[in-house]
């Protein structure tokens, strides 16, 4: 039922009804007693997670290489060689921050992906940056990360102005609880930021199809620029993108994560990156309410401690699947 | 559930221990508890007063022995008089002498003690050897009449202080027997107004209790100049104990009374001088804090600002305000959930603004961030190293500060010049990170963030202005251990920011 103040606002008991998480609940009740402190710098660091990743036989972006000093910033001829398209980014940035995709080439200069044209002095500007910890949780010493760029696969290029979009689970306990799509708009400049304007999508846990979409917190079924519809798109490879999400959470230990992927057009779905405090948006995005997810697996993971990997998927598509919301 | 009720018991135990120390402070050490509320103490003056008639003068006022043991506020204004005090066996005397003085004279002397009393009547030990009951020299039928009250008295009394109550309900029994009035006639002879209680000293002596004169002082601000009340000091095998005649059977209240003399010596002797007297006036005085005699006599002084050395407080006064600062800070990110450009700038900030007044304050920071952010921004094109680039914009920052504060003096605003504690590190990392945000996250967030700091320090600093916060800092340091309470139960709070309410207005469930 609609009522006036959801213009402004909803209530606490709205939200609890709904079983919308805070960020309050999220950290005491989800991130602080599952994620313990020394497997942060696993995900944190993305040299080792891709390490571990690369052991568990999951596709990662191909390492081109590690700058640790400003000394080795000389290399960066030799790392990159004749290759056009790689990105830079800080081993342990927050957030996106620092990441720089550069998709071609025009003689000596860069041309990222909204064709803008980077020197390679600013490039070489950038890696000090990143060393000196600019991007870094807390300012500390950093390494930059030099490696190959995903080329994306078409039916996800579709659904995203510039760019492609990116894929996140959230694993709870070893089970995969939500998941969604992150598509950038003209708005949002190429970035999946939903904060700065990029589309959510959720996408269905049982068949990896997008079943609902956010734009600003608000609910839309076509991309504003494309005008494509969002909703109903099948997403490649899901078995998996599902199987490859609750392995990163049993390589790194972590209780509850976001693991973000891409689609290659060749490779298939490839890891990106581990969050250790997956934000809250998710819900917005697939119009469902952590809270309704976490619960019952918390309370699998208890009847049934150490669940096979498959059986954890095959419960988690069982029971979240989105037909099942409809009932 | 455990983990609950250690973290209850935790909090419990801190606003305890916290809000304990504070309400000793309050009610024992007479800290008030609101900010303009001023201490206050009983301060008593005996004046001496006597006609001098030229030869030279000796004034003996016997003092209170707990005023010297505890060192409480004592002066004396004898102007023309030599002045000393005098020391014999725990009992002390103030002397004054004079070669030669003629015509009425005054002589003061003050104690000061707290508000709630101090025990001055109660039991002491003999300093020397046990005493022996003097002989009240009494002859012939007043000797037996008085032998066979004692023998009355001794009857129903097990110990020297029921003793004591018999020996007074006889003599002031309305219906008194036949040797009480014959007792009474003799006695109101040497004395009229303290017959009675001279009498019962006597009585009791007779009865093997040593007991001797003692003088006490009314605390009562209305009676105005007081006359010393005679009081009876006797001693129980053990102590010497004070009572008042009239309530012979219950111990002194110190709220009530303050024994001047005890020790038996004569109140007052004056030589050189007729129509010697002496009279009291006992006064609630309001004093500053730092003079309270409880707290500089208590432990907990270090858990005040009087602490500290003088140079120190200044410091002080800002340190002890932080934890509120903080305090705001986590109220208003994990219940109101604002958004800041980095966790305690605020406060620094706040601190900053402590120090001006509000509107030059806020100017002064949206001045030098927005000109410092359009610095920053030229130095990014030199493509300089991070820290080189900070310590370049501390400068700017610098120079900035003292351009504004140079040209708001040349337009008669003097709070330009007290800027000297605006936190210039914090604000070029402001600065660098403002830009950050700015370049990977759009100007809207790095406004949002920039404008969640201002208002967030703007909120401290009303708090941390507040008058009774401030006082309550300095004063109560303690209740610190209360606010630390708090926080931790803010932090288990699990329950949706205000901010959520509003992110998620929109959330609908899907169908």
């Amino acid at each position: 039922m609609k009522r006036w103040w959801h213009r402004y606002f909803r209530t606490p008991g709205e939200l609890e009804a709904m079983g919308v998480v805070g960020i309050n609940m999220r950290n005491a009740r989800f991130v602080l007693p599952n994620n313990p402190r020394r497997l942060y710098d696993l995900v944190d660091n993305k040299i080792r997670t891709k390490l571990l990743a690369e052991r568990q036989g999951i596709s990662v972006p191909e390492t081109f290489g590690v700058v640790r000093s400003p000394k080795e910033i000389r290399r960066l001829d030799r790392i990159l060689g004749e290759r056009d398209s790689f990105v830079v980014k800080p081993a342990r940035g927050s957030g996106g921050k620092g990441i720089l995709v550069i998709s071609g080439r025009d003689e000596d200069r860069y041309i990222k992906p909204s064709g803008s044209v980077v020197s390679p002095d600013e490039v070489r500007f950038h890696l000090q940056n990143i060393i000196a910890g600019l991007f870094s949780l807390g300012g500390k010493r950093d390494v930059a990360l030099i490696e190959d760029r995903v080329k994306p696969a078409k039916v996800m290029t579709e659904l995203s102005f510039q760019g492609a979009p990116d894929v996140r689970v959230v694993i709870f306990r070893g089970y995969p609880v939500m998941a969604m799509l992150r598509a950038s708009t003209r708005e949002s400049d190429g970035r999946s930021n939903l904060h700065q304007g990029a589309l959510g999508i959720g996408v269905d846990i049982a068949t990896g199809r997008t079943v609902h979409a956010i734009h600003h917190g608000r609910p839309v079924t076509v991309h504003p620029d494309l005008k494509v519809p969002l909703i109903g798109v099948q997403l490649p490879e899901w078995d998996r993108i599902l199987e490859i999400a609750v392995t990163c959470q049993q390589m790194t230990g972590l209780g509850y994560l976001g693991v973000d992927m891409m689609i290659d057009e060749e490779r298939g779905p490839i890891m990106i990156e581990v969050n250790a405090r997956p934000g809250l948006a998710i819900q917005l995005a697939n119009g469902v309410g952590l809270l309704k997810r976490l619960v019952p697996t918390d309370a699998r993971a208890r009847q049934i401690p150490d669940e096979e990997l498959r059986e954890k998927i095959r419960f988690s598509r069982n029971t979240f699947a989105a037909r099942m919301q409809e009932v | 559930m455990a983990s609950r009720i250690k973290l209850l018991a935790l909090v419990s135990l801190l606003a305890l221990v916290g809000g304990g120390v504070a309400a000793y402070k309050n009610v024992v050490l007479g800290i008030p508890l609101i900010v303009d509320e001023r201490p206050s103490e009983w301060l008593v003056e005996a004046k001496v007063s006597f006609v001098a008639v030229g030869d030279p003068v000796t004034a003996r006022l016997a003092l209170p022995g707990v005023a010297i043991d505890r060192e409480l506020g004592i002066d004396a204004r004898s102007a023309g008089y030599s002045f000393i005090v005098e020391d014999t066996l725990d009992e002390y005397a103030a002397l004054w002498a004079s070669d030669s003085k003629e015509g009425p004279q005054s002589l003061y002397y003050r104690v000061r003690f707290p508000q709630r009393g101090v025990d001055s009547g109660g039991p002491r030990l003999e300093p020397g050897d046990v005493p022996v009951p003097g002989d009240p020299g009494l002859s012939g039928t007043l000797r037996s009449a008085a032998e066979s009250v004692v023998r009355r008295a001794k009857e129903l009394s097990s110990n020297p202080d029921t003793l004591l109550a018999g020996v007074f309900r006889e003599i002031t029994a309305i219906e008194g027997s036949q040797e009480i009035a014959l007792l009474k006639r003799h006695y109101e002879e040497v004395s009229n107004s303290d017959a009675l209680t001279l009498l019962g000293i006597d009585l009791l002596n007779m009865a093997g209790v040593p007991a001797r004169q003692a003088y006490a002082v009314q605390l009562n601000e209305i009676r105005g100049s007081q006359k010393p009340s005679l009081f009876v000091e006797y001693f129980d095998g053990v102590y010497w104990k004070v009572r008042d005649p009239d309530q012979p059977a219950s111990t002194l209240d110190p709220r009530e009374l303050f024994v001047w003399n005890r020790g038996g010596d004569a109140l007052l002797e004056v030589s050189g001088g007729e129509n010697s007297q002496v009279a009291f006036t006992t006064t609630r005085d309001i004093i500053p804090m730092e003079k309270l005699t409880d707290l500089k006599d208590s432990g907990l002084l270090v858990s005040t600002i009087f602490g500290l050395p003088a140079s120190e407080r200044q410091v002080f006064r800002y340190v002890v305000l932080i934890p509120i600062g903080a305090f705001v800070v986590v109220i208003l990110r994990n219940l109101i959930g604002i958004a800041t450009l980095g966790t305690f700038m605020p406060v620094l900030l706040a601190l900053a603004l402590l120090e001006m007044d509000l509107k030059s304050g806020l100017t002064m920071f949206v001045v030098i961030v927005a000109s410092g952010l359009w610095f920053r921004f030229l130095l990014s094109r030199l493509n300089l190293l991070v820290v080189p680039r900070v310590a370049a914009c501390v400068v700017i920052v610098t120079l900035l500060m003292m351009l504004l504060s140079v040209v708001s003096w040349h337009l008669g605003m003097r709070d330009g010049l007290k800027i000297t504690l605006f936190p210039m590190i914090i604000l070029a990392w402001t600065i660098e990170r403002m830009s950050l945000i700015w370049e990977e996250e759009g100007k809207r967030n790095a406004l949002l963030q920039v404008a969640g700091s201002l208002v967030v320090a703007v909120i401290a600093y009303l708090f941390m202005e507040l008058k009774q916060i401030r006082y309550w800092a300095f004063y109560f340091p303690e209740l610190l251990l209360v606010l630390l309470a708090g926080i931790i139960l803010v932090g288990r709070y699990t329950g949706y920011r205000l901010s959520e309410l509003i992110r998620f207005k929109n959330f609908e469930e899907a169908v």
